[in-house]
């Protein structure tokens, strides 16, 4: 990327238009959650399986 | 954005200072004052402290550029699903470092096989099997089922904590009443019964020993419904013992298989030696010849030399003909053996021609030669091949002590002692003969007479539901345990703590032990430690033992002498007509006796011959289809005794004419992926032993209607097409291209350069049996979705590679070809040009890559791919995995969404692993370092990956072999995939029907 | 009546006369009141009925839609290795449909085929309202219909640009264009009678509506001036995009690899083959308009005879097409074309082959009986067959050459479901819903065209010119 042209007029004007695009989209989407966007949480702590190392195992590499 | 000051100079009074080094302007004071908010980050002007400009982001660019960066963040993220809490380890384990994989080795056990494995745990999870590579035998390679077995530690389904009643209670109370019971039987004297899975293990055996020594009224039966009843029967009568008989493919110049599907990927060491046979670079190089004589079409059949469809009862008759022909060309009958029953002359089973090029061959093969015959045939057909072995004195076979077997006989008998209330208790341990055995009704209702029935498994089956207690296994990745296998002792040891509140069963029976009076070991850990220092360990460490998973031991072998008596009777039986069509009942590829139908993995993976999937049809031979009328997908009723089942039936191209082929495992009533998949045939199980698994005056009907057959492949002609080649010996010296010519490939476009590494790819079909190793192996390792039934009827598996079966020829006795396809990685990719938002392309070391993100899903590059190796998410194959199935996901690949493409990547997180580490220590990547999961998972090694620009590299010598070619080269691709042709080894000048 | 110029008039034959463009005496005033008082009168009960039909067709489309987005691609037939399906074959076929508007009012401007002024504005609308039901497929057969906008090249931080060599983004600027153009072309020519209606109307919020929309025109000479100059512009720019659009849109097809689609013969074939459906709708829609608004004067029998040939014409062409594939499977000597070719005509979809054969060529040829040209059934079930000849001729191209290609273990059979059936009649409705709004709210006839062909329209010898 260090290589690469900079183009700094191009960028910010691409933050320019970008970015209150962007937040407006993210308001919106804040705002009507649907059930497609909410993610799925999975349900914590009571049906979170413990996972443990074995005990007196011996890995071979790791 | 910055504005610059006037140009007043220095800017002197007033002015505020905030620490005493400023006050006295020292340069480090200036420099502190200047870093003060932001450490290291420098403005491109710093205006205030007179600091000349460097370059670098300024301040306020840094939080410009920061709050974008966030707010692009947070709108990227808001489209995400799924997203859950990253918490790091508070205590972190020991034994882990997140992103770095544990390895340990151990062993899983599947009836009377054992695969020794390699278990890799992320995070301590584990998530991917391979063979242990440590071990002399396997060599890192092991059987589909067993790689899908990971699978099952994560069920859902698992019991997870004791039930008695149906009610869950502490493991305290359930052993208490067990432990109450047999102490109650020992005091009374009241037979105890134990029934369990094969006996493979030494120390669960010193275990039983030990318990029955406890309790002396303990009746043990060890009972696989897949091993073959006819076989043990066999076994029985032709040596007097129960052996276990293996191939030796090294030592074999020609084999016989009777209905012996010995290459379907359960026995990864013959495998490995059959590929190491088959994969000629010249036609100098001795090759082996396969003759195989069956019914059903089997795995084994399709990668034959020679193969005559037979039935399963005739099978006998044909190998005693065949003894009787040997040995009248001088080889020696052993003593006593009565051939006289056997008509003389060539049966007519078999074209004459053929029968006379066998018999040559295995005389002229002499010791050289072997004969197997199929677990599920009738024990006189087992018999013969005895017979035909020790004719010949054979040296490719290997005989090993086996634990006896409890056959339909000794189940009756138990059934028969359990209806009269012989027993006090009953212990069900990993078997399910409520499903299995063939009379579930009488099974029923004697076992509702023990007073006490116990349970102990893995998940609630058909048998729990009909136990008081019901007490929940540990899964073998979270036990010990230890097996024999020939070249090593091979210890099982836990990768991950328990998961639930189960036990080992091993460990219920020590507390038996300890409630009856004797208390060998506080633990199962314990006890098997210490026998083996005892008696295994010669000189190493246990410690040492575990990390190599085996200790080096001399096979063990038997030579018992063929009892040349048991002949008379078997040729005897071998003669007898059977009218009607015969059944034959074998073992599900995905299900085995249906300890398996309950993975979806399995379930999904196609079956090798027929790719049905979620279902079990019965098959039909071509010649009894157009009888009946039948077409693919037709409901039929199978009659036999008096059981009628109503099952899609699919016609069986080489079928034998007159046999109806059903798979066992299916029908299952427990289990939320099993429920209701296929149909269970174990009803049509006959009773006795000898022929419990080819059953003769079956009855098929057509029914009405028709289902839509959950299929993976439903072309199955190459139309003449060149796609999968197949040479002769003879072709493969003289004309290795046929008369294919490869087409010169002109492009407009400049050819693509790879600086460093070009990744490509070898296929050896010669090598190839078509045994889905590798499908499954894809499947564990990038986090592959299952679609279920409904769907891959519609064609929407999303298996990345897949093996494509052909029928060549007549097809009551076709010529059959396997071929994995999978992502070609081609040069000039068809479906790079056409992604509209450049979501796949071509990485510089020559991948065809998928970005999962980009994806929008307008399927163009699917549509353009000519070999149709693209899969797409049509919907959210992954939206109800919660834990534990998310446990099984490999954390290097991404789990893909509805609506994106995906396909099979060369294990591209695999290739940069090796990249990194290599970068790390200095060095380049050596040759074989980088392994697929298909290379990794396929057993006769057909699969090669490497880098084709390393002229010293195996690949680059495989691409440029005479049999090398390119699947549709003349579409211009340039496929990085090169597929070396199949080898058939036929009589010179026949072909696999003549 | 056309005359020479000369100052001695020699009277022409009949024969050679051009026909009458209008029946009846039409004045343009006679003219205005037909047309231009037509938005003021309140619709009938049938047009109310047949409206609550297309709007419920409207529905059913926007419900399977939104099940779509919902579940997935996975609610349609697609599948491997039949990818596109429903969703492609709508999109060319409402594309195909679009360019009969686009021919008439540019490219037969172009060619100042004065006939074509009475149908112009209502053949245009039916391109953008078909446009519109096009553009709906690019959207929702994505597998992630909420990220369709990447197909767009917009400015981003991530330096991330579409790929300028796939047809699908062809695709994009062409249809784009095609919209954007059409839209100001049609927009372009209702100025001058919005203008009138405006002029015309007693309603207070008619008024403000119309004055709104008819920017400012007062039919200043300088105004004409600027329209004229305007409209040719347009017309031209326009003529292209019938050529290029569709040529655009074959290519997807025509520079993939598939065997079946990678012929040079598509962009041509295809242009014909759209200009074919679009003109059968427009016959179509015409007879009702011309039935149902009284304006069987101004849309006249020798404007359904005109495009009945157009139709035939292109039938021909379709057959040429036909043809030329049969000719290019045979001697491309290419077994995957060859067994590609086979399949339309006897392989399992060879029953749709054989509709589009029919459809497209054989029933067509009857409009080379002037008595079919003339009569509404024959003509009306000679378009109602394009229509679906067109439907399936796409059906076949996508279905046929997608289900068996290259390699054999990937052929499967594809079955359609009640959801891409449900979103194709979901189409239908917009367009018709579309087609009857418009019907009531705008001028249906580009009076000022019309106006300019009357015989009283050119000011000397009763006559009008060039």
């Amino acid at each position: 990327m260090a290589d690469a042209n900079r183009t700094p007029l191009l960028d910010r004007a691409a933050a320019l238009l970008a970015g209150p695009f962007l937040l407006g989209r993210q308001a919106l989407s804040l705002a009507f959650l649907t059930d497609r966007e909410t993610p799925e949480a999975p349900a914590l702590a009571l049906q979170r399986i413990p996972v443990t190392p074995p005990e007196h195992a011996i890995k071979r590499r790791g | 954005m910055k504005t610059r000051l006037p140009d007043h100079g220095p800017v002197e009074a007033p002015r505020f200072w905030r620490t005493l080094e400023e006050r006295v302007e020292t340069p480090e004071a200036r420099q502190a004052a200047h870093d003060e908010f932001l450490p290291g980050a420098v403005p491109a002007y710093d205006d205030v402290h007179g600091l000349p400009p460097q370059s670098g982001v300024s301040r306020r660019d840094f939080l410009g550029l920061v709050s974008a960066a966030a707010a692009l963040a947070a709108t990227v993220g808001c489209d995400r699903k799924g997203q859950g809490t990253v918490v790091p380890y508070t205590k972190r384990p020991v034994e882990v470092t997140p992103g770095v994989a544990n390895y340990y080795a151990s062993a899983f056990q599947e009836g009377r096989r054992v695969y020794p494995v390699l278990v890799k745990t992320r995070e301590g999870r584990p998530i991917h099997l391979t063979g242990n590579d440590e071990h002399p035998g396997v060599r890192g390679k092991t059987s589909p089922r067993a790689m899908a077995d990971v699978l099952r530690l994560y069920d859902p389904d698992r019991l997870r904590a004791p039930k008695a009643e149906g009610r869950t209670i502490g493991w305290a109370g359930a052993e208490a009443r067990l432990q109450g019971a047999l102490k109650e039987a020992k005091a009374t004297g009241k037979p105890v019964l134990l029934l369990s899975g094969a006996l493979a293990s030494p120390s669960r055996k010193a275990l039983l020993a030990d318990l029955k020594a406890a309790l002396p009224t303990l009746e043990h039966l060890a009972y696989e419904p897949a091993a073959g009843d006819a076989a043990e029967e066999a076994a029985r009568a032709s040596y007097g013992q129960s052996v276990a008989i293996q191939p030796r493919l090294a030592k074999a110049k020609v084999i016989l298989s009777l209905g012996a599907d010995f290459l379907n990927g359960e026995d990864p060491e013959t495998l490995a030696a059959w590929g190491a046979q088959r994969r000629l670079k010249s036609a100098k190089e001795p090759i082996n010849r396969l003759w195989v004589l069956e019914g059903p079409l089997t795995l084994t059949g399709t990668n034959a030399d020679h193969r005559y469809p037979v039935a399963p009862s005739r099978l006998a008759a044909v190998a005693f003909a065949l003894a009787r022909e040997l040995a009248a060309k001088g080889l020696s009958l052993p003593a006593g053996a009565d051939l006289s029953a056997v008509s003389g002359g060539a049966p007519a089973d078999v074209p004459a021609q053929a029968w006379a090029n066998l018999v040559k061959d295995l005389q002229h093969a002499g010791r050289n030669a072997v004969v197997l015959c199929g677990a599920q045939m009738p024990a006189e057909a087992h018999q013969a091949a005895h017979l035909l072995n020790a004719l010949l004195g054979s040296e490719a076979v290997a005989l090993s002590p086996a634990e006896p077997l409890a056959t339909t006989r000794d189940l009756e008998a138990a059934v028969q002692g359990m209806a009269a209330g012989r027993y006090a208790a009953a212990i069900f341990w990993d078997v399910n003969p409520a499903f299995t055995y063939a009379r579930a009704a009488a099974w029923k209702d004697a076992v509702a007479k023990v007073p006490l029935r116990a349970w102990i498994g893995l998940m609630e089956d058909e048998t729990a539901a009909q136990c008081q207690l019901v007490l929940p296994e540990n899964h073998w990745l979270e036990s010990w345990g230890d097996y024999t296998t020939p070249g090593a002792a091979v210890l099982q040891q836990p990768t991950v703590g328990t998961l639930y509140d189960t036990r080992q069963g091993e460990d219920v029976l020590l507390g038996l032990l300890k409630a009856l009076g004797s208390a060998p070991a506080a633990d199962y850990h314990t006890y098997l430690r210490a026998r083996w220092e005892k008696a295994v360990l010669q000189g190493g460490t246990f410690e040492q033992a575990l990390h190599d998973g085996l200790v080096k031991a001399e096979a063990k072998t038997v030579a018992p002498a063929f009892k040349g008596a048991s002949v008379a009777a078997a040729a005897g039986r071998a003669t007898r007509r059977t009218e009607g069509l015969e059944l034959v009942l074998f073992p599900g590829f995905a299900t085995l006796d249906g300890r398996h139908a309950n993975n979806s993995w399995l379930q999904e993976t196609p079956d090798p011959i027929s790719k049905m999937t979620w279902d079990n049809p019965v098959a039909v031979s071509v010649q009894d289809a157009q009888t009946l009328g039948i077409q693919e997908g037709d409901f039929v009723t199978l009659t036999l005794e008096g059981t009628t089942l109503r099952l899609p039936a699919v016609i069986q191209p080489g079928q034998a004419m007159g046999v109806l082929a059903l798979a066992l495992g299916y029908g299952r009533t427990t289990g939320g992926v099993a429920k209701g998949v296929g149909a269970n045939a174990y009803p049509f199980l006959g009773l006795d032993p000898a022929t419990a698994n080819v059953r003769p005056g079956a009855r098929l009907a057509k029914a009405g209607g028709r289902k839509e057959l959950s299929r993976t492949q439903s072309h199955h002609r190459m139309e003449g097409r060149d796609i999968v080649r197949s040479l002769t010996m003879d072709e493969f010296l003289h004309h290795p291209q046929g008369h294919h010519h490869k087409p010169e490939l002109v492009s407009l476009y400049e050819e693509q350069k790879f600086p460093d590494h070009k990744w490509g790819m070898v296929i050896d079909l010669a090598a190839c049996v078509g045994c889905s190793a590798c499908v499954v192996a894809c499947q564990s390792e990038n986090n592959v979705p299952v679609v279920g039934a409904e769907q891959v009827a519609k064609g929407r598996e999303m298996h990345w590679i897949r093996i494509d079966r052909y029928y060549e020829g007549e097809l009551e006795n076709p010529k059959v070809v396997h071929q994995p396809m999978l992502c070609q990685h081609c040069d000039s990719a068809p479906c790079e040009n056409v992604c509209p938002v450049n979501a796949t392309n071509h990485s510089p070391d020559g991948l065809n890559q998928m970005a999962y993100n980009r994806c929008v899903g307008t399927r163009y590059c699917a549509n353009n791919c000519p070999y149709k190796v693209r899969r797409f998410n049509f919907l959210e194959y992954t939206a109800y995995k919660t834990e534990p199935e998310t446990l099984a996901y490999n954390p290097e690949v991404t789990v893909r969404p509805r609506g994106v493409m995906e396909k099979c990547s060369f294990c591209v997180q695999r290739i940069n692993d090796v990249k990194i580490r290599a970068k790390g220590e200095g060095r380049s990547i050596l040759d074989g370092e980088v392994t697929t999961a298909c290379m990794a998972g396929c057993p006769s090694d057909a699969i090669v990956f490497g880098d084709l620009k390393d002229p010293k590299s195996r690949i680059a010598q495989l691409v440029t072999a005479t049999r090398a070619y390119r699947v549709l080269e003349e579409v211009g691709a340039k496929p990085a995939i090169t597929y070396l042709a199949d080898l058939k080894n036929p009589v010179a000048g026949g072909h696999h029907a003549n | 009546m056309r005359t020479d110029t000369s100052v001695h008039a020699v009277p022409i034959p009949e024969g050679l006369l051009e026909p009458a463009l209008t029946v009846g005496k039409v004045t343009p005033g006679s003219l205005d009141d037909q047309v231009l008082a037509f938005p003021e009168t309140k619709p009938p009960k049938q047009w109310y009925l047949a409206l609550a039909v297309t709007l419920s067709a409207l529905g059913v489309g926007v419900a399977c839609i939104g099940y779509t987005f919902t579940t997935g691609i996975g609610a349609w037939g697609n599948s491997s290795p039949v990818f596109w399906a429903f969703d492609i074959i709508n999109f060319v076929f409402w594309v195909g449909i679009g360019h009969a508007g686009t021919l008439i009012s540019a490219i037969l401007f172009l060619f100042r085929k004065r006939w074509r002024n009475a149908i112009a504005r209502f053949a245009e609308a039916m391109t953008i309202f078909a446009v519109m039901c096009a553009v709906i497929f690019p959207l929702i057969h994505v597998g992630r219909p909420w990220l369709a906008y990447w197909l767009f090249p917009y400015p981003n931080e991530r330096a991330l640009w579409t790929n300028f060599r796939s047809p699908l983004l062809w695709d994009v600027f062409a249809v784009n264009t095609y919209f954007s153009v059409s839209l100001m072309f049609w927009y372009l020519g209702l100025i001058p009678d919005i203008a009138s209606m405006r002029d015309r109307t007693t309603s207070k919020l008619r008024k403000t509506i119309y004055t709104v929309l008819a920017l400012g025109w007062r039919g200043a000479a300088s105004h004409w001036q600027h329209y004229e100059k305007a409209y040719l512009l347009l017309a031209g720019l326009a003529t292209g995009l019938v050529l290029s659009v569709h040529s655009v849109v074959s290519f997807d097809f025509a520079t993939s690899v598939v065997p079946g689609w990678h012929m040079t013969i598509f962009p041509p074939y295809f242009v014909a083959g759209a200009i074919f459906a679009g003109f059968s709708m427009v016959v179509i829609v015409l007879v009702v308009v011309r039935e149902t608004m009284q304006l069987k004067n101004l849309i006249t029998m020798r404007h359904l005879d005109v495009m009945n040939k157009v139709i035939l014409a292109m039938s021909c062409i379709m057959a040429y097409s036909y043809m030329m594939e049969g000719f290019t499977a045979w001697y491309s000597m290419n077994e995957y074309l060859h067994h590609g070719f086979m399949n339309i005509i006897t392989g399992t979809y060879g029953w749709a082959g054989w509709v589009t054969i029919s459809c497209n060529i054989f029933i067509p040829q009857l409009l080379w009986f002037k008595k079919c040209r003339s009569s509404y059934f024959w003509m009306i079930l000679v378009a109602i067959g394009v229509t679906i000849g067109m439907w399936f001729e796409r059906f076949v191209i996508i279905v046929i050459s997608l289900h068996q290609d290259y390699l054999p273990s990937a052929w499967r059979i594809y079955k359609p479901t009640m959801i891409d059936f449900g979103i194709l009649l979901g189409t239908f409705g917009l367009f018709f819903t579309l087609v009857l709004i418009f019907a009531r709210v705008l001028p249906v006839i580009a009076t000022t065209e019309v106006k300019a062909i009357l015989p009283d329209a050119q000011p000397s010898h009763g006559g009008s010119h060039e």
